[in-house]
């Protein structure tokens, strides 16, 4: 059964995070270092043990409360219990379903339909939702969704995929912070330093996002088709999803009010670029809808 | 020397068959502790439908005093249930229940006034939702009692299971097409 295939997704994804935590690690602390060399040669190691703090610090942050950062850059609030009851209902049967303890469940205040799971394993999950979503779907086109969301959990992506989005804003403001030395820094010994700054920052700032964005793409578009077919096994009704694919299709404008840094945990891609029409980090629509359609 | 290696080669396969029978004698035991553990799932899903389904009659019978055979029906379904006390017994019970609370929902059709309370659309919700809930752990049994089964009927688990004493293969719970439905009635 698919079972083999499940525990290998499962420490797959374990492996890839604790592999993106050692990077990010070695690429602060060769920053303190390089910083260390500009300003002082001599004390350059305590850069590195500050570096390797902050780096350590900042990886354990994204650990524990990368699901804070994610819902709360999403906009998502706790969704109340009686107002949003057939939400947890659905939430609570899939859990069930997939033998997990029941996600926090969020909605998101927006007229796109999509929704995301994220948390650092499946005891400490989150469940968002956005009010467009609720309003258009059914009860078995909902099912889909949250079956769709409820497998991400199962397999941990969710572990990585939030890694990945707050160690994304990390680089971005990482590479502001070089940047800005460099506008604002002058006196005679930095000058040299503030040539190295400018590249580093430089080199940040464009290189990242598209080191990012490769990671993203790699991991995204087979994760969908997976979660899509593990999640049809939940609610043993791929129809359900199917039809919410459709409508999503149909309605979504892809102006939702996110950034790029978060855009791979959604269901479908919040917000349509002009980079996406080459490297889109979701399959597209009408993929996911065939191949369900076919099971 | 070549003893000394003889000797090496043996203690390692040792080793390595003691840690295989303890992995599977591990895996055995915990799948069997999964198919408890979603047996109280739908105890639990199914003694919640069981407690609102006085709140449920009450509410009804503010609107529609004169279906007393459907109230009977369904109060006698929660008392059966209540008297059960095997799975299979207890799984017989909600069934019937489900039935008599789906009559239930059928009358109220009749009653605009009582469709439109706010009280009845929240029960009704909250029922459809264990109902939604009962079909998941239902299918969850099902699905623990597959692996466990498949662990303990194929080579090698089947020697390892032997060891223990857990050689019986489980049998699934029936799940009727009809039930995956939730028992709302549409609007």
């Amino acid at each position: 059964m698919g079972q083999v295939s499940f525990h290998d997704e499962i420490s797959k994804n374990n492996r890839n995070s604790a592999l993106m935590a050692v990077l990010v690690f070695v690429v602060l602390v060769v920053l303190a270092y390089v910083i260390g060399l500009v300003y002082d040669p001599s004390i350059a190691f305590l850069f590195i043990m500050a570096g390797g703090a902050i780096a350590i610090f900042q990886i354990l942050n994204a650990y524990y409360n990368g699901d804070k950062i994610v819902l709360s850059t999403t906009g998502a609030i706790p969704a109340d219990e009686k107002k949003y009851m057939h939400l947890h209902n659905v939430v609570d049967g899939l859990a069930i379903a997939a033998g997990i303890p029941k996600p926090k469940v969020y909605v998101i205040d927006s007229t796109e339909m999509n929704a995301f799971a994220t948390g650092r394993d499946p005891q400490h999950s989150s469940i968002a939702v956005t009010t467009g979503l609720l309003n258009t779907l059914n009860r078995s086109e909902l099912e889909g969704v949250i079956g769709h969301e409820m497998s991400h959990i199962q397999n941990n992506d969710i572990r990585f995929a939030m890694f990945i989005a707050v160690l994304v804003g990390l680089i971005a403001i990482v590479s502001y912070i070089f940047l800005r030395s460099f506008r604002f820094g002058s006196g005679n010994d930095r000058k040299n330093g503030g040539a190295i700054f400018i590249i580093i920052g430089l080199v940040l700032a464009i290189v990242a996002p598209i080191i990012v964005r490769l990671i993203q793409l790699a991991i995204s578009r087979q994760r969908e088709y997976l979660a899509d077919a593990s999640g049809a096994a939940l609610t043993r009704y791929p129809d359900g999803l199917a039809s919410a694919l459709e409508k999503i299709g149909k309605t979504n404008k892809g102006n939702m009010n996110v950034s790029e840094g978060v855009s791979h945990i959604f269901f479908v891609d919040p917000v349509y670029t002009f980079i996406d029409k080459i490297t889109s980090t979701h399959p597209p629509i009408q993929d996911r809808v065939k191949r369900l359609r076919a099971m | 020397m070549a003893i000394e290696f003889f000797i090496g080669i043996l203690i390692a396969v040792i080793i390595a068959l003691v840690a295989v029978v303890v992995v599977y004698i591990n895996r055995i035991v915990i799948l069997g502790n999964r198919i408890d553990n979603s047996w109280s799932q739908i105890d639990v899903q199914l003694k919640k439908r069981a407690d609102l389904v006085p709140n449920l009659v009450e509410t009804v019978k503010g609107y529609a005093k004169h279906e007393k055979s459907v109230f009977e029906a369904v109060t006698n379904a929660r008392s059966e249930w209540m008297k059960a006390s095997t799975p299979r017994e207890k799984a017989k019970a909600g069934n019937v229940l489900a039935g008599a609370l789906k009559s239930v929902f059928a009358v109220a059709e009749n009653y605009p006034q009582l469709k439109a309370s706010e009280n009845f659309q929240m029960l009704q919700e909250e029922l459809s939702g264990i109902e939604g809930k009962i079909a998941y752990a239902r299918q969850f049994y099902n699905d623990s009692i597959l692996t466990y089964n498949n662990i303990v009927t194929t080579i090698p688990g089947m020697w390892f299971a032997a060891l223990i004493g857990r050689t019986q293969k489980q049998s699934y719970l029936e799940i009727k097409e009809t039930e995956r439905q939730p028992v709302a009635v549409k609007f």
